[in-house]
């Protein structure tokens, strides 16, 4: 129901111009406004809401969150699709006429030299916007397919990493003494090796391939929650309702889980989100380096690995693609970090 | 201080024993027998069992480990199990290459800390916004990304720059002459930008916290000049954190560098390990691993030294 000053609202002015959302709110009563800038500024919100609210306002963060949900969403359709589309015929003839309820036009791994004259793909043109690289492979399809790859990656390896950090790390803050010592010092040597040559190391006694990234980057990330939520735990460790769950009698175990855990959480959720997109960047380096994700298999890293070789030919397409789809998924990850982290930083806050 | 000092060195010495310890485990569990490597290929039964008691194979784990620390300590860092060569030598002809790069990106990187500054004094404005945007998707770039677009650009569309290899150089790393410099330009840039956006961003925030505090306020209200106020009580305030920050983000320059060499085909540490990799030869992949850790690990040392020196608050940290 619309309310009584809604309807007497003037539209325009007295001579006729339309008026602009500040102009008609200020035609209102000025006390009402300032009652209802009041009521909005110290309505009770929960903790998400009110991160949310600061969210709103920092743009780059929300073209972050959109980036996010698009390569997500290709992420999935991709997962579902692939399997169910193209591996029910191997060897039958493939071709957009026939690709139903599915994004990638083409079978990214279908080999056709009639599309790469001279070995050197083709550029991009109507039926293959990205072009087609060497093999006269469709470079859209294999852009779409490596979506797949990376958002896996970077969700498993995060969660691996993360249930790693928060077991050992609030441990650690809470127990204190020997056991803290213990894992913080691991903490501080995994800390000491340069990442990616950590993961190189790691992924040299591994081998290659692309179950062996999922666990080299989730061991290696623990480190960064462990620290982030021991810290959080010290800070809260001694705060009233802590103490009030103790004198309830509620265990150690469930202290930390229920009462401390959930509400020191915010910076994990920052770091969750720049360590997906540190993974994501991390699976493409290990891939362009040969040790990642395996031909024929698609990969944004091993697409930009197999294209610079035909870099002198001046074969642009076929780098630049994976490459835009890597930097925007990256670019979305950790500037959606950044605005949560100004969002939930109570330092920053009003 | 001296009781600072003392703690650190202590600290080092744990996470040097830690980071030689997992190296160690590494190597021991590379598949494969190393003494039946080490043999040769047609080595008899029995010539396999001699190696494997000459090289303490057959030794319990923690000896071997003792060995293994006795023999770095001696700056002996192995043999590669592809050309025989001892891995130090390499390294020692390959660390050169990687630090004048490392070096070079430094020195770009600092141009960061005017820029964010300048962004934190201006807030919300439009070269604000610009900066930040600008910073955020560069800092998303991986490097390798970023290079081969320098490259195709500069070195193969315009032809300005050499698209890799490595100049002559004087006293190790300084150019010998414009030309062997400008091999150096590309890597250097490309390196040094994506730390560049990383620095910046770190000093805004940084600044920003600093001239909302109380003291700006108080230096303010006693009636100093705007240029005293911010120059005199806020940046130095807001750069040393980011000095810190920038000793920890070594390691990601190291690590940057190290890809950078293989993008522009510079005989450094990376691609001496990248060239490993492909042979699977695990002794020069742990050995320049090390390497470049001892090296970020001492780096991280000076720099918190430093800045326990600079700001007393942080000695009596825990």
């Amino acid at each position: 129901m619309p309310d009584w000053d809604e309807r007497q609202k003037p539209e325009r002015d007295v001579y006729g111009t339309q008026l602009t959302q500040a102009e008609t709110i200020d035609a209102r009563s000025s006390e009402e406004v300032i009652e209802e800038r009041v009521e909005e500024a110290t309505k009770p919100l929960g903790l998400w809401a009110d991160t949310w609210r600061r969210l709103r306002r920092n743009r780059l963060a929300l073209v972050g969150l959109g980036v996010i949900i698009v390569f997500l969403c290709i992420g999935t359709v991709e997962t579902i699709f692939y399997e169910a589309h193209w591996h029910v015929r191997p060897g039958s003839d493939v071709s957009a006429a026939n690709a139903p309820g599915y994004l990638a036009p083409y079978d990214p791994n279908e080999v056709n030299y009639a599309l790469s004259p001279e070995g050197l793909g083709s550029p991009p043109s109507w039926s293959h916007p990205f072009g087609t690289d060497y093999l006269g492979r469709d470079v859209l399809s294999r852009t779409l397919i490596a979506t797949r790859i990376a958002m896996l990656v970077g969700i498993i390896a995060v969660a691996i990493a993360l249930t790693l950090g928060l077991l050992l790390g609030p441990v650690s803050g809470y127990y204190g003494g020997a056991i803290d010592t213990v894992i913080m010092r691991l903490a501080d040597v995994f800390f000491a090796f340069p990442y990616i040559l950590f993961v190189l190391l790691i992924m040299s006694v591994l081998g290659a391939g692309f179950q062996n990234v999922f666990i080299a980057i989730g061991i290696l990330g623990w480190a960064t929650f462990a620290r982030i939520s021991r810290g959080q735990v010290l800070s809260v460790k001694s705060m009233e309702y802590v103490e009030a769950a103790r004198a309830q009698g509620a265990g150690d175990l469930r202290i930390i889980f229920r009462h401390v855990l959930p509400n020191s959480m915010a910076p994990v959720y920052v770091a969750m989100a720049m360590a997906i997109g540190g993974a994501i960047a991390t699976e493409a380096a290990l891939s362009y380096l040969g040790i990642g994700v395996q031909p024929p298999n698609s990969s944004w890293g091993l697409m930009i690995a197999e294209s610079v070789n035909y870099l002198a030919a001046g074969n642009w397409w076929w780098l630049l693609f994976p490459s835009l789809a890597l930097v925007a998924t990256v670019f979305g990850f950790i500037s959606f970090g950044n605005g949560l982290r100004d969002a939930t930083d109570p330092k920053l806050k009003e | 201080m001296i009781a600072y000092i003392i703690r650190r060195l202590f600290q080092l010495v744990i996470v040097l024993i830690g980071v030689t310890l997992i190296t160690f485990l590494m190597l021991k569990l590379v598949p494969g027998d190393p003494a039946r490597a080490l043999a040769g290929k047609n080595a008899t039964p029995q010539r396999i069992e001699f190696v494997r008691h000459q090289r303490g194979l057959d030794r319990p784990f923690y000896v071997q480990y003792v060995r293994y620390v006795e023999r770095l300590v001696h700056g002996d860092l192995g043999e590669s199990l592809y050309t025989a060569r001892p891995v130090a030598e390499m390294i020692w002809e390959a660390a050169p290459v990687t630090i004048q790069l490392a070096i070079a990106a430094v020195l770009i990187e600092l141009l960061g800390i005017p820029l964010g500054v300048y962004s934190a004094l201006k807030q919300y404005s439009f070269w604000d916004t610009t900066l930040t945007t600008g910073a955020l998707i560069l800092w998303g770039i991986p490097v390798f990304v970023l290079g081969y677009f320098a490259m195709y650009v500069f070195g193969l569309k315009l032809d300005w720059l050499p698209i890799g290899g490595v100049g002559d150089t004087v006293l190790w790393i300084i150019p010998s002459s414009w030309t062997s410099f400008t091999y150096l330009i590309l890597p250097a840039l490309t390196l040094g930008m994506i730390e560049i956006a990383y620095i910046s961003y770190m000093q805004r925030a940084a600044m920003l916290e600093v001239i909302r505090s109380d003291f700006i306020r108080t230096a303010r209200a006693k009636g100093l000049s705007e240029r005293k106020v911010i120059w005199g009580h806020g940046f130095k305030n807001a750069v040393i954190p980011v000095m810190t920050i920038a000793g920890i983000d070594l390691g990601a320059l190291i690590g940057g560098a190290i890809i950078t060499e293989t993008v522009f085909n510079r005989p450094g540490i990376g691609l001496m390990i990248y060239h490993a990799i492909g042979q699977r030869d695990t002794a020069v992949i742990a050995g320049g691993v090390l390497f470049a850790t001892f090296f970020f690990v001492f780096a991280n040392l000076l720099v918190d030294l430093g800045y326990a020196w600079v700001d007393p608050r942080v000695r009596l940290e825990d």
